[in-house]
């Protein structure tokens, strides 16, 4: 019987949706997190009966046909990679991007990720770095002693050195954007990769050309929304449910069959 | 008396059909812009084994046939996903989608951007415009659906709005004859022309649900599996007196 198979592709979809909403709901507190959704299509049909069959000599075709459908699959889980909320800390080195661009982290192994998370730190070296100390690219190192760290708009990075009354320029902290930001492949710790899909980094600053600008003493939240979770949450546990009884209702229809001659 | 056996066998084999049908749409209670399917039946009358000059006329027979299952093209409620590629069509109009097997229309707003630039649907397949696939530049930003489906963006540090395409949305004078295609998509069948359509508005951040009535499908469900049960409790009636009657008419007295 088609429906058993049919209503188990049903749950094992809700059980992806529960997981994504499920995710989300964890994330909700996390700098930079960006919300995914769980994306549904229904899988091939069986046309018992072609629509636009001919059904006569004499040239009628058949208006409607059978179709039974075998069931829905998860298409993807695509990222709203719509901006969060920027809350002030007052930490000098908490960056948030409004707009586009994500900050480029280099990694130990040399290669590059990147994130929306400006919780930034500066190491033994003076080194601005993430919160698991991979460097921000370009690499903006502070000099000892230093003072009045200020990140412009446009991410320029400057200090009060001892002895100057002049700002002391050190960089411009990079954005990166893509042209297709769902394409990313999360890797956890806040962090994306480049795929074939996202399309290749495009290295800029902040401000200029359709980059967004830099706020220095903000830090962008989650953009999960809890009041649509908990909804979306309601809806996909109702639907696991209905596919469920739709796997008894089969079964039960089975059982009468098989219950029939003694 | 054979005849019972194989009408009530014919209502099951329907009713089994139209389970199918039910599980289908509840497994895609949740996918966007589906449109729920619904079975009819009709009467098939057999053409011989019947005789109506016999006393206490013989009737015909008649057996039980699902004759279609037909589309509910309702549309589905819309959800505020306020996702900029996310987009809901407030009308019959289909948005029509480049496949490898030729264009195919959805009523799935759920929109990419390819690595090409390209606006594509979930599995990647573009979606076009009345010119063609709507292609973005790596600058653009602030990407802006209007309700005629006309694709603006701002393009760098541009104040005023590029124009990257219009959404083509078509419609059918004859939906019944769409041929669902699996992924959302449905092929036009034969006697089905799209037309451009211009009275449908395109809302985007919305996104059309599924129209699968949950209640109604599963009112259907319990209907289904007590008509099924029904059928077998009087199939096997059936089987019980024949088996009596035969063990009566064949009881031979010692």
């Amino acid at each position: 019987m088609r429906a058993l198979y049919t209503a188990a592709t049903g749950m094992a979809a809700q059980e992806h949706n529960v997981q994504v909403i499920s995710n989300n709901i964890a994330n909700m507190r996390t700098t930079g997190y960006k919300k995914q959704r769980a994306a549904f299509q229904d899988l091939i049909y069986d046309h018992v009966r072609r629509v636009g069959a001919q059904a006569s000599d004499q040239g009628t075709i058949i208006p409607v046909g059978v179709d039974i459908g075998g069931g829905v699959k998860t298409v993807g889980t695509p990222r709203l990679m719509t901006q969060g909320t920027l809350s002030p800390t007052g930490g000098d080195l908490d960056i948030a991007v409004r707009g586009e661009g994500f900050f480029k982290i280099q990694m130990p192994d040399g290669t590059f990720t990147y994130t929306r998370d400006g919780t930034f730190t500066t190491d033994a070296t003076g080194r601005i770095v993430t919160s698991q100390g991979n460097p921000v690219q370009p690499t903006i190192t502070i000099p000892q002693g230093a003072s009045g760290l200020t990140i412009s708009v446009q991410g320029q990075v400057s200090v009060n050195v001892p002895g100057s009354t002049t700002p002391t320029l050190l960089g411009q902290i990079g954005l990166t954007r893509f042209i297709n930001k769902t394409g990313l492949n999360p890797i956890g710790d806040n962090l994306f990769t480049d795929t074939p899909a996202s399309g290749a980094p495009q290295d800029g600053v902040a401000n200029a050309d359709g980059f967004g600008d830099m706020q220095q003493g903000n830090l962008e939240q989650a953009n999960v929304e809890v009041v649509s979770e908990i909804s979306d949450l309601i809806a996909a546990q109702r639907a696991y449910e209905m596919n469920a009884k739709v796997v008894s209702a089969a079964d039960q229809m089975l059982q009468s069959t098989s219950n029939m001659f003694r | 008396m054979e005849n019972m056996l194989l009408i009530g066998l014919s209502r099951q084999m329907t009713l089994e059909r139209q389970m199918d049908v039910v599980a289908n749409n509840v497994a895609n209670i949740n996918t966007a812009g589906f449109k729920a399917d619904k079975s009819l039946f009709q009467e098939y009358l057999m053409p011989v084994a019947h005789d109506d000059a016999f006393i206490g006329q013989d009737r015909r027979i008649s057996y039980v046939q699902d004759r279609a299952t037909f589309k509910d093209l309702s549309a589905g409620p819309t959800e505020q996903t306020k996702n900029p590629l996310d987009i809901a069509i407030d009308g019959n109009a289909f948005l029509v989608v480049q496949t490898p097997a030729g264009e195919r229309y959805t009523r799935d707003g759920g929109l990419q951007i390819n690595p090409q630039g390209q606006l594509v649907t979930a599995s990647g397949n573009p979606v076009l415009g009345t010119g063609g696939p709507i292609v973005f530049q790596p600058t653009d930003k602030e990407i802006n659906i209007a309700a005629d489906g006309n694709v603006s963006v701002l393009e760098g540090t541009n104040r005023i709005d590029s124009l990257r395409g219009k959404l083509r949305l078509v419609s059918f004078a004859q939906a019944q004859r769409l041929i669902k295609d699996g992924g959302n998509l449905y092929a036009a069948g034969e006697g089905a022309a799209p037309a451009p359509d211009a009275t449908a508005k395109v809302r985007q951040g919305y996104i059309e649900k599924s129209n699968v009535n949950a209640v109604t499908e599963m009112s259907r469900m319990i209907d289904v599996t007590r008509t099924y049960t029904q059928i077998s409790a009087m199939l096997q009636q059936q089987g019980d007196m024949r088996r009596s009657a035969i063990e009566k008419l064949a009881d031979v007295p010692a």
